[in-house]
């Protein structure tokens, strides 16, 4: 999730990039950059985005859809 | 005969029983004369929820309900991607016809017999393969395509048996994938719902050619 917001310094107007780190749809955690974990939207509604970090994925923790409540793999 | 006349109507029981009546893509006796039910004498905890019982054989049998929704899941999943940036790949000779078919209806790539290493990986390798995401046939058979497919994070929807791991699949289609009719009736279904997803097909359309033409022929 990326946003711009715009600050006023003493300089002028400065646009600032703040992102919203993405969090892992089975335990919660963040998913780093560098971490090769996957994203995908909900294989049965679509319209929710779910983030797999690496070791869920090893180890075949379940997601569940916020929306749908599809459980997955 | 993959299963008897008591098995068939167990089955139909079983369908019945639910809330409400659900319509299958095909037929039961299609699912059943393929042998896309039929798991093996080995169950892993990975699988253990899309299994229906186990025989006095020692044979566990999948959940026909959950395979037939799990097509129509990973037909809608696959709808969402682009065409073309699709990449079944199958390491069974069972299942290279299937894919082969797959790939030609659907528009998509496919990738039989040996993954090269790097193929996901390595863009300067002349078989690199770009894709968004990968259909495996067996997950313990196309280890190399799942590892790869991981490593760049990209979705993996596998077709698996009850003694497959689930390790690094995002999306499990359970069933048969030892079967040369079973692989083809499960290729042929999931090419079939995809199109109507896309659009090619009227939501009821019928494909040109039949399961039997996804199968691989014996002696090839």
């Amino acid at each position: 999730m990326m946003g711009l917001e715009e600050q006023v310094s003493s300089k002028g107007p400065v646009i600032v990039e703040s992102s919203t780190p993405p969090v892992c749809s089975s335990c919660g955690k963040l998913v780093s950059p560098l971490e090769k974990g996957t994203k995908f939207l909900c294989p049965n509604c679509g319209s929710v985005t779910i983030w797999r970090c690496k070791m869920c994925r090893e180890f075949n923790v379940k997601y569940v859809c916020p929306k749908c409540g599809f459980e997955g793999p | 005969m993959y299963y008897s006349a008591d098995e068939k109507r167990e089955f139909e029981k079983a369908l019945a029983s639910g809330k409400e009546t659900i319509e299958l893509l095909v037929p039961l006796d299609v699912y059943l004369a393929a042998g896309v039910h039929i798991g093996t004498h080995i169950c892993s905890k990975h699988m253990e929820g899309f299994v229906y019982k186990l025989r006095p054989d020692g044979l566990y049998i999948l959940n026909v309900r959950l395979i037939d929704e799990r097509i129509r899941i990973a037909a809608k999943f696959l709808s969402r991607f682009e065409t073309g940036s699709i990449l079944a790949v199958s390491a069974r000779q069972y299942g290279f016809e299937p894919v082969s078919k797959f790939a030609q209806l659907t528009g998509n790539k496919c990738l039989k017999g040996r993954f090269t290493p790097g193929t996901l990986t390595n863009p300067r390798l002349s078989s690199f393969i770009e894709a968004d995401v990968v259909v495996v046939t067996d997950p313990r058979a196309d280890i190399q395509a799942l590892n790869e497919a991981s490593k760049i994070g990209i979705p993996v929807i596998a077709i698996s048996s009850t003694d497959n791991k689930l390790s690094g699949v995002d999306l499990v289609i359970p069933g048969n994938n030892k079967g040369r009719k079973s692989l083809a009736v499960v290729y042929w279904l999931l090419t079939r719902q995809l199109l109507r997803e896309k659009g090619v097909l009227p939501p009821n359309g019928e494909l040109q050619v039949s399961y039997e033409d996804f199968e691989t022929k014996v002696g090839q």
